[in-house]
Formats: structure tokens, C-alpha cells, sequence
């Protein structure tokens, strides 16, 4: 069998391992194994050897420590009790309005999403305080859980995002420009849910209830109390965008800071301080025991020379750049209902990247890059809340045992189509992506 | 008909200056010479996965059959090599490349590269200071930050009073923008990628001996050479060695002119000391002599004697 | 025995986290004070380099102990119990192979930079010294994996639930 071949049989394996429930990351460096011990003409010793510096260099590396430092940080800001104050003055300006306290959740999600790099983290976080508020003035449990499982996805699209930074290292972008680029589809993204609440509410209109406004003076009150998570999110990503440090430096800084305000808030004791580190390990280890399985299955793919097969073949068949492309965020549309956002993108990101940079979008190849890097971004943080598989999904329905799945999946597909609709948007309209960026 | 494929692995992206003017070139020779039966498989910018401080050890391995690579990048593993990184030691690449070359049969073949079949071994062009503010002397460094190439002229820039700054390549050009660094020493063919000649506007270039160079070696896998068929063992064989390596660093060196053109015609001020300018240099560069030699001491190795070989070569190959 | 084995899980796990911490401070320390021109921790991203892959190393035993492995659970959700139980301790198995291994050859590569004498580029230190502080959490790793691997074949023979879900 070609080395070719080989890495076209892996495939097939990998799935089927996968939906056999293997872990990903072992599933990837099984067929990883298996490829570089078969393509060595069945000599383990190549492989052996490789195994020899690979863990410790894929661990060590100072652009993928930003990872741990991102979800030290959203542990921490757990804990400072930031949530809680931006839930509040979101919901002060929000809530009296009709959906307007799953807006308001939608609001602090984004807010919350601005110091955390993680979707997960935002969704758990955000659904403690904002879940029980939901209920109290009368939201539905779908309309509930799917809001703020919409919302946690937040915590990705608005930069930090611990996805787009393996993306960069995966592609050699310039992780301070992806994440300027992130920036106005994050918040078309939150705008884009809130219109969705103002139109579920008119459709069914007992799946909320109302409140009366608040004064003027109190919102004030409530918003003053967010600066933290202002200077923290001015601090880090204006930082890293203003070449102060660099992202690894500006993620140590956003962790240390969050810190800071989680002991000066006084909630920061060492039992909930060693809950926080568990946690970050959990999470830290889950990612890079994909992150080796990726890089070990992706050598291989180099080895079998699949990657440059698909781009000789793409431009060989002379498809419409868009054409292929609208099939890669399709392809990742169908596979977000399967499988996690950083599985999906270790795995695609070096087959798909450089069949989309081979070719023509009229724009220079750092520009078509960073577009594709958001769009990727986006299709598989959809992936996040497409039933049946959707991590938001389950973590909040694991905070709200009394609604059923069912009813998550219903009132959650409203959100998905607003995703969909933005989508074709930022595919339609790259300016909207780019225009923030110099050059 | 194709018997044989080899995969070369190195850290670049193909399209950069060593892959495409010295390493292309010769995989071409290569497979044109062994008339398709040799097939050269590329891999650029680490795609068989690793770092580049592992690219030695992925030779020696068989993770892949040939790498390029800056031997800096495993301090201690090949000290003798050293010797063409001292500061003032080579005036330019092509006979420091062949002095390299003929001192790594004698040498370091048998010794420290027994594990892997070497193919060449070249030094890039006459290595420089690109830097904010004039420097001719050595006290014009004072409390300067700086990025320094190699392990050497790190030595050389705390000699001087500079503060030699650890950070990789990439990070040069952020760092001299936002003032974390005052300068870099670096090669000219390097400068135009990372855009040094719009950062700074001063280059001091030395007359006879330059400030400092890189060495590189392109390597095989000891097995994979020693399992070819005879007549396939003497293509690459006639394609690797002395001339090639000649080839290869003169190649670099090359591309040194163009930049440094481009850096004088934005109006960059290139200061060329002269003799004596350089001379007081050099008497700041003894010490680190001294130590070196004490260090490959302490490893039984000569160090005096590599020293004045390497001196007394690039001496007669230099015209 | 379970208390003995999540005690050194979770024990090695706050190590770990500590000396993330630990790197934030440096890192953070390092670029204050260099904005602000008192001078940076100069090549502190080697110690970074070399903490930070002890901090994975050490964060892996509890990643094991809680089951937080990234999987696809959509198909064989729908299975009997007792067969998924046995897909679990199958994978569990296999997981603790791999893990095994990789430790082997940690060991390995650590044993090859112990004799080369390669040290780090900037601030010299030998490069097994990372290598030897990882292998150590990676030991760690292992034996939680075995007892966990022996759990998972129990909880399939005795149909119970034993360990505990992230
Ligand atoms: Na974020
Ligand atoms: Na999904």
C-alpha cells in the first residue's frame, strides 16, 4: 500500500474508532501509530524514536501555553464574582423589556466571554448565576437553557479564544490580528441572539415574563461595577494587539489580574483555589492529550502526502474558490453535530487550510487566513450547540435537571439559525471580518 | 524507475532563501543524476512534526532520511563546531565553508557526528550588528539591548556591556518596533524577510573578519546512506562534501549583497570599520577565547589547536 | 486504595497547578517590569517552556481519575449498559497502553539528552532536567491509569459503577 493510500485508509479507521467512543486524542494517535509504523515498511523503531521527544516538545511549547494560563484565567474569573456583576447591569439595562433578561444573559455571556477563552467555562459560569433569574421571572426551561447555551459559545467567538490561538499556531498567523479580526462577528454574534429572543418571545409568548424597568441611576450603579472585567479585557487583548507583550505574556497578565480581583473579592480561599487549579488540570489535559494525538495523526498525514493531494486535486477539477469553500463550513456544519470545536479543528485545520490558501478569494493570503480562520471559528463553535452533540447543551442541561433535553434542542435551533445566517453573512461580506485590520 | 525515496525535513517554509537556492538545487541534482531513482521528498517548516532543536536527533533516528539545521540549535552537542562561531573568526562563507568542511573530516566525523552521515557543512555570510543608534566601538554598546545569534555572541555582546537578549527570530522585528530591543546581530540575506532595515538605521559591518556566523550541516541517516546500492551511494556521494558545501554557504552569502543594497538605498546609515576599528574589537573578543578554550578543556577537547587550524584555513582559502 | 490513588492524582495535580501559577507570576512579573524599564526576567521562556510541560504531565493523573477525555458518546449511548461498560474498559486499556509508552520513551528521551549534554539555548541548563521533572508526573500518570484500567474491567464484570464521571 502507498503511503497515500495509507493516509486515505486512516480516515475511515479514525471515524469509526471515534464513534466507537475511543477518547479523540487516542484515536488520533493510534492511527498516528499505525501510520508511521506501516509507511516505515513495518519498522517500529522510527516511531518509537519519534515518541521519544514528541510529548515533551508538543508540552513545552511557549505558544501553547497561553491554553493552561486562558483557563486558569476563566477559573478564576469564576470565582471574583465578575459574573454576577455583569449579569446584573446587563439585566438593569435589559430586563423590563420583553425577553429581556435571557438578552441580558446573552449580554454578560459576551461580556463574561471577554476575559474567558473558553465556551464551556462561560456557559457553566454564566448559567449559575443567570439560570436561576431565568426561571424566577418566568422564562421557559428550553427557552432558558438554550439562551444561555447560545451565549456560552460567547466565550469563544469574543477574543481571548483558546480556539483561534491553536488555529494560529496551526497555520503560523499572528494571533494578536485573528483576534482584532474576531472582534465585530463576536458581537454580531451576541446582537444576532438578542434579535433571535426578541423573536421567539413574539412567537411564543409564554415562554417569558416581565419586570419593571429600573431607574437610571441604579443601571449606572450596576454597570460601574463591571470595570474589572474592562481593564482586564483592555489590559490583555489591547496589550497583545498594541505589541506591548506578546499573547503568551498578555495571557499570563489577564490570569494574574483575575486573580488579583478573585482574592480582593474575597471569595478566593484555598479550598475553592484548589478547586479552580483542579479544574484548569481537568480541562488542560483533556486539550493536549488531543493536541498530541493531533500532532503525531497530522505528521503522518504530511508523511502520506494526503494534505497535498486534496490541493492538487481541488485546483486540478478548476471548482469556484467559493465553492469549496462553502463545502469546508458545510463539511463543518455536519461534523459540529458529532464532535468537539479543537478535535474538528487539530484534525481539518492542516487538510483544509491549504487547499483554501491555493487559491484565489481576491484578497492577499494573510487576509483570506484570518477570514477563514473566523469562519472556521464560527461553523464549529455551532457545533458547540447542535444537538444531539453539543457540549453547551449538555453542561447546562447538567445545571438544570427539571428541563428536559428535548426542550433544549427545540428552542436552541432558533439560535443555530441566527449562526447560519451570520455565517453566509461574514462568508458574503469579508470587510466585515477584515476591515479592523491595517494592511 | 524510482527505487528510493528520501525525505528532507527542515524549518523553513519553502520558499525562503536556503531552501530554494541551495537545498531544492541539490535534491534536484540528486534525482536528476540517479536518472528518477532517487525521488527527494520536502518537507518544509517542521511538517513531520518536532522542533527544530529535535531535526539532529529525527537524522540520527530515521524519523526522517535528511535534515538541514543550525547546529547552535543543540548547544553542547557539537562544540568543535563552535570554533567557525567566534566572534571575528570567518571573513566570508565560502572559505570558511570549505575550512569547515575539511576541519569536519579531520575532527568532528568520527566524533561527534558518528551517529549521522553528514552531506555539507557551511557558515551563512559575515553576521553584523543592525541597531538604533551608531555604533563604531565596542563602549557604544553599552547598555544596548540585543538579540545575539548564537551562544558566542551572546558572550561577546556581555563583553561589551550590551545585554544580550534571548528570544527567537520571528520575535526580532516586534521587538525592535516596540523598543524591547535596541538591535539584533543577524546576517544582511536574513534582514529584508524580517524587515530589520525599516526598524533600525544603523548597520556596523567589520573589515576582514566578521562579527560572528551560524554553522549548518545538511544530514543523513547513518543506515539509510550505508543501505544504498553502490552506484546510488556514489550520487550522493558526488553531490555532497566539500563543493557542495561551498556551494551552499557561498549561495547564502550571495543574497547579502541584495539586502544590504536595499537597506543603503533606503538611506540607512551602514558604518564599515576599518582595520584598526575592527582591531579593537577583536582585543574585546580575547577573553571569550580564553573561555572557550578553557571549556573544550573541560570536554578533552583541544580547543587552541581547532582555533589556530581554523584560523590557518580560512586564512589560505580566503583570496 | 481509591483514597490513596485520588489523593496522589489530585496532589500531583496541585503541584502542577501551583507551579502554573507559579509561571504566571514569572511571566507576569518579567513583562511589567519590562514596560515599565525596571528590566525583564531575561530567558525566563525557557523556565516557561520547561514548567509549563511539567504542569501538563502533572495535570494528566486527574484528567485519567475523572474520565475527561474528549469523547463521542452519541452511538453507543444508545447500547446496553453492559456493553458500554465494556467499550469503556476496552478504550481504558488501551489508554493506559498508550500512556505507558509514552512515559517509556520520556524516559528514553531523557536518557538520550542525560548523555549528549544538550543544553537550552539562552540560559544553559540541561535539557533533561525538564525531561526528568515531566517523566516524573508521567510515573504518576501511569499507576493511575492501571488503577483505573482495573476499575473499568470490574465495573464491566460486575456491572457496577465504580469511578467517578468528569
Ligand atoms: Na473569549
Ligand atoms: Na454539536
Amino acid at each position: 500500500m502507498s503511503n497515500l493510500e495509507l493516509g486515505f485508509w486512516s480516515f475511515p479507521i479514525l471515524l469509526i474508532m471515534v464513534l466507537l467512543r475511543a477518547p479523540i486524542g487516542l484515536a488520533m494517535l493510534l492511527c498516528g501509530f499505525a501510520g508511521w509504523y506501516f509507511a516505515m515498511g513495518g519498522n517500529p523503531n522510527v516511531l518509537l524514536n519519534k515518541l521519544k521527544s514528541e510529548t515533551y516538545t508538543q508540552f513545552s511549547s511557549y505558544s501553547l501555553s497561553i491554553i493552561p494560563m486562558f483557563l486558569l484565567m476563566g477559573q478564576f474569573a469564576t470565582l471574583s464574582g465578575m459574573s454576577s456583576a455583569l449579569f446584573k447591569a446587563a439585566e438593569s439595562f435589559l430586563g423590563h423589556r420583553r425577553g429581556g433578561v435571557a438578552m441580558a444573559s446573552v449580554g454578560a455571556c459576551a461580556g463574561f466571554g471577554a476575559i474567558c477563552g473558553s465556551s464551556l467555562a462561560t456557559a457553566a459560569t454564566m448559567s449559575k448565576v443567570a439560570l436561576p433569574e431565568l426561571r424566577r421571572y418566568g422564562y421557559s426551561g428550553g427557552f432558558s437553557t438554550a439562551t444561555l447555551a447560545a451565549g456560552g459559545t460567547l466565550g469563544i467567538l469574543i477574543p481571548p479564544s483558546v480556539i483561534l490561538v491553536i488555529y494560529a499556531i496551526l497555520t503560523e498567523q499572528n494571533i494578536a490580528k485573528l483576534f482584532l479580526a474576531a472582534f465585530v462577528p463576536g458581537i454580531l454574534a451576541a446582537l444576532g441572539y438578542m434579535l433571535t429572543i426578541s423573536l421567539y418571545v413574539r412567537l411564543y409568548p409564554a415562554s417569558a415574563g416581565t419586570r419593571p424597568p429600573q431607574p437610571m441611576s441604579e443601571r449606572w450603579a450596576a454597570l460601574a461595577k463591571t470595570w474589572p472585567v474592562l481593564v482586564i479585557f483592555g489590559v490583555v487583548v489591547g496589550g497583545i494587539y498594541l505589541g506591548w507583550f506578546t499573547p503568551t505574556e498578555g495571557s499570563a497578565i489577564g490570569a494574574a489580574g483575575t486573580g488579583l480581583v478573585a482574592v480582593l473579592s474575597g471569595s478566593l480561599n484555598w479550598a475553592v483555589f484548589r478547586d479552580s487549579l483542579l479544574g484548569t488540570a481537568r480541562t488542560t489535559a483533556m486539550i493536549f492529550f488531543i493536541v498530541l494525538g493531533a500532532g503525531f495523526y497530522n505528521s503522518f498525514l504530511a508523511l502520506s502526502g494526503v494534505p497535498q493531494f486534496m490541493a492538487d486535486w481541488v485546483l486540478g477539477r478548476g471548482f469556484s474558490p467559493w465553492f469549496v469553500l462553502s463545502i469546508i463550513l458545510i463539511f463543518y456544519l455536519i461534523f459540529g453535530c458529532l464532535m468537539d470545536s479543537l478535535s474538528m479543528i487539530l484534525l481539518t485545520v492542516p487538510i483544509f487550510f491549504p487547499v483554501i490558501s491555493a487559491m484565489d478569494f481576491g484578497m492577499s493570503p494573510e487576509h483570506v487566513a484570518i477570514w477563514f480562520g473566523i469562519l472556521v471559528l464560527i461553523v464549529v463553535e455551532v457545533g458547540l450547540i447542535t444537538p444531539p452533540v453539543g457540549m453547551n447543551l449538555f453542561i447546562i442541561n447538567a445545571m438544570d435537571r427539571e428541563t428536559p433535553m428535548t426542550e433544549t434542542y427545540k428552542a436552541v435551533m432558533f439560535f443555530v439559525g441566527s449562526d447560519i445566517v451570520r455565517v453566509i453573512i461574514l462568508v458574503l461580506f469579508p470587510a466585515i471580518t477584515l476591515f479592523l485590520l491595517p494592511g | 524507475a524510482q527505487e528510493v525515496t528520501l525525505r528532507l525535513h527542515q524549518f523553513l517554509p519553502p520558499q525562503a532563501n536556503v531552501p530554494k537556492l541551495v537545498l531544492d538545487v541539490w535534491a534536484d541534482k540528486v534525482e536528476e543524476d540517479s536518472a528518477g531513482r532517487i525521488k527527494v521528498e520536502r518537507y518544509p517548516s517542521m511538517q513531520l512534526g518536532g522542533k527544530p532543536p529535535e531535526l539532529m536527533d529525527q537524522a540520527i533516528d530515521g524519523v526522517a532520511d535528511i535534515v538541514w539545521t543550525v547546529v547552535g540549535y543543540t548547544p553542547g552537542r557539537f562544540p568543535s563546531t563552535e570554533v567557525f562561531e567566534l566572534p571575528f573568526m570567518m571573513t566570508n562563507a565560502r572559505a570558511a565553508s570549505r575550512a569547515y568542511w575539511e576541519m569536519f573530516e579531520t575532527h568532528m566525523k568520527d566524533t561527534e557526528f558518528k551517529d549521522v552521515h553528514i552531506l555539507g557543512t557551511w557558515v551563512h555570510g559575515p553576521g553584523l550588528i543592525h541597531v538604533n543608534k551608531e555604533v563604531r566601538t565596542p563602549s557604544d554598546m553599552e547598555g544596548l539591548k540585543i538579540r545575539g545569534g548564537s551562544r558566542l555572541a551572546n558572550a561577546l555582546l556581555e563583553k561589551v556591556g550590551a545585554t544580550p537578549v534571548g528570544m527567537p527570530v520571528p520575535a526580532v522585528p516586534e521587538g525592535l518596533s516596540k523598543g524591547v530591543l535596541d538591535g539584533t546581530t543577524i546576517p544582511w540575506e536574513v534582514t529584508a524577510a524580517l524587515k530589520i532595515p525599516e526598524l533600525v538605521d544603523n548597520h556596523t559591518e567589520f573589515t576582514g573578519n566578521a562579527l560572528y556566523s551560524l554553522t549548518f550541516v545538511l544530514a543523513m541517516n547513518k543506515d539509510r546512506y550505508d543501505g544504498l546500492p553502490d552506484d546510488l551511494k556514489q550520487v550522493i556521494d558526488d553531490n555532497s562534501g566539500v563543493e557542495f558545501s561551498v556551494f551552499a554557504g557561498g549561495t547564502q552569502a550571495d543574497s547579502d549583497g541584495p539586502a544590504r543594497e536595499a537597506a543603503a538605498a533606503r538611506g540607512n546609515n551602514i558604518v564599515t570599520l576599518t582595520e584598526e576599528e575592527t582591531a579593537v574589537w577583536k582585543t574585546a573578543a580575547q577573553p571569550i577565547y580564553d573561555e572557550w578554550v578553557a571549556e573544550m578543556n573541560e570536554k578533552g577537547i583541544d580547543g587552541q589547536a581547532l582555533i589556530d587550524e581554523a584560523r590557518m584555513l580560512i586564512d589560505k582559502y580566503t583570496e | 486504595m481509591h483514597q490513596v490513588v485520588q489523593l496522589l492524582a489530585r496532589g500531583t495535580a496541585i503541584v502542577g497547578g501551583l507551579v502554573l501559577v507559579g509561571l504566571v507570576i514569572l511571566t507576569t512579573v518579567s513583562t511589567v517590569g519590562r514596560e515599565l524599564g525596571i528590566g525583564e526576567v531575561n530567558g525566563s521562556y525557557e523556565i516557561l517552556e520547561a514548567g509549563v510541560a511539567f504542569a501538563i504531565f502533572s495535570f494528566f493523573p486527574v484528567c485519567q481519575l475523572y474520565g475527561a477525555h474528549a469523547t463521542v458518546d452519541i452511538f453507543t449511548s444508545k447500547l446496553p449498559g453492559r456493553l458500554n461498560r465494556l467499550i469503556a474498559a476496552f478504550w481504558e486499556v488501551v489508554l493506559t497502553a498508550a500512556l505507558i509508552l509514552i512515559s517509556w520513551r520520556l524516559y528514553e528521551g531523557m536518557q538520550r539528552y542525560i548523555g549528549n549534554g544538550e543544553t537550552t539555548f539562552f540560559l544553559q541548563f540541561p535539557v533533561w532536567w525538564g525531561y526528568a521533572c515531566s517523566f516524573a508526573a508521567s510515573v504518576v500518570t501511569c499507576i493511575v491509569a492501571v488503577y483505573c484500567a482495573a476499575l473499568r474491567i470490574r465495573e464491566s464484570l460486575s456491572g457496577r459503577d465504580l469511578l467517578p464521571t468528569a
